[in-house]
């Protein structure tokens, strides 16, 4: 398994689902997984035993510089104290991806020229690092509505799944 | 035309909000209810979600890190 170089910055939401789905360890291959503070304390209320997975270091990290175009962005948005303090590191940690689930969010990372990507993306990306198989993806796709508390539209994600098998087909033939 | 609601807000949540009504800063609880809801709204389309998740399926498969 080859390491990426990027640091992840990630949200409640993300670490959450992915150990809804026993998938934590899709998260190894980064550089770094970064959690705020803010968004462990929030782990820890809603689903302790996300933090003390084996297959991956979470590094519990809080925000010492924080930046004045975040803090302008937070009522924009309604962003909450974890995604605030994720955005901040994501501006400390240059060329740095915020993993969240949360639109609000993601648009404010866009505004902040930072990369953001949520659960779905983590999943799929591990067909194109080879840490799952293509069937297996698929299997944890399917499960999302089951096993996790992640909200998609079943049409949309019918139609993720099925984007997703047509595109490993051409791909990966 | 409006709708009555019943919801459970935790305790320090309510708590703000009164504040923000005691200070003037909106007219009453119904309408700073609804401007949260307004907000929410706004900024979680479901056209921007369903535009995240695309994002999220190319960078999957065709991303580099």
């Amino acid at each position: 398994m080859e390491k990426t170089r990027a640091v992840v910055i990630a949200d409640a939401e993300p670490i959450i689902h992915l150990d809804e789905l026993n998938s934590l360890d899709l998260l190894a291959d980064f550089g770094k997984v970064i959690i705020p503070e803010t968004v462990w304390n929030e782990v820890e209320r809603h689903r302790p035993q996300a933090l003390s997975c084996s297959g991956v270091k979470l590094i519990r990290q809080r925000a010492v510089h924080f930046s004045a175009q975040v803090d302008a962005l937070t009522p924009f948005y309604t962003l909450h104290a974890g995604e605030q303090e994720a955005l901040h590191l994501c501006c400390e940690f240059k060329n740095s991806l915020l993993l969240t689930d949360d639109t609000a969010a993601r648009l404010a990372a866009k505004n902040l020229g930072v990369a953001a990507h949520g659960t779905l993306g983590v999943l799929v990306r591990a067909i194109r690092q080879q840490t799952r198989s293509i069937p297996e993806v698929l299997k944890l796709l399917r499960a999302i509505p089951t096993q996790t508390t992640l909200h998609i539209r079943a049409a949309l994600l019918a139609e993720v799944i099925s984007d997703v098998e047509k595109n490993v087909k051409e791909v990966y033939k | 035309m409006s709708t009555l609601i019943k919801t459970e807000i935790p305790d320090q949540l309510w708590q703000q909000a009164q504040n923000m009504v005691e200070q003037g800063w909106i007219d009453n609880m119904d309408a700073l209810i609804a401007e949260a809801m307004r907000r929410y709204i706004e900024s979680h389309q479901q056209t921007i979600s369903e535009r995240f998740i695309r994002e999220d399926i190319d960078w999957g498969l065709h991303g580099k890190d």
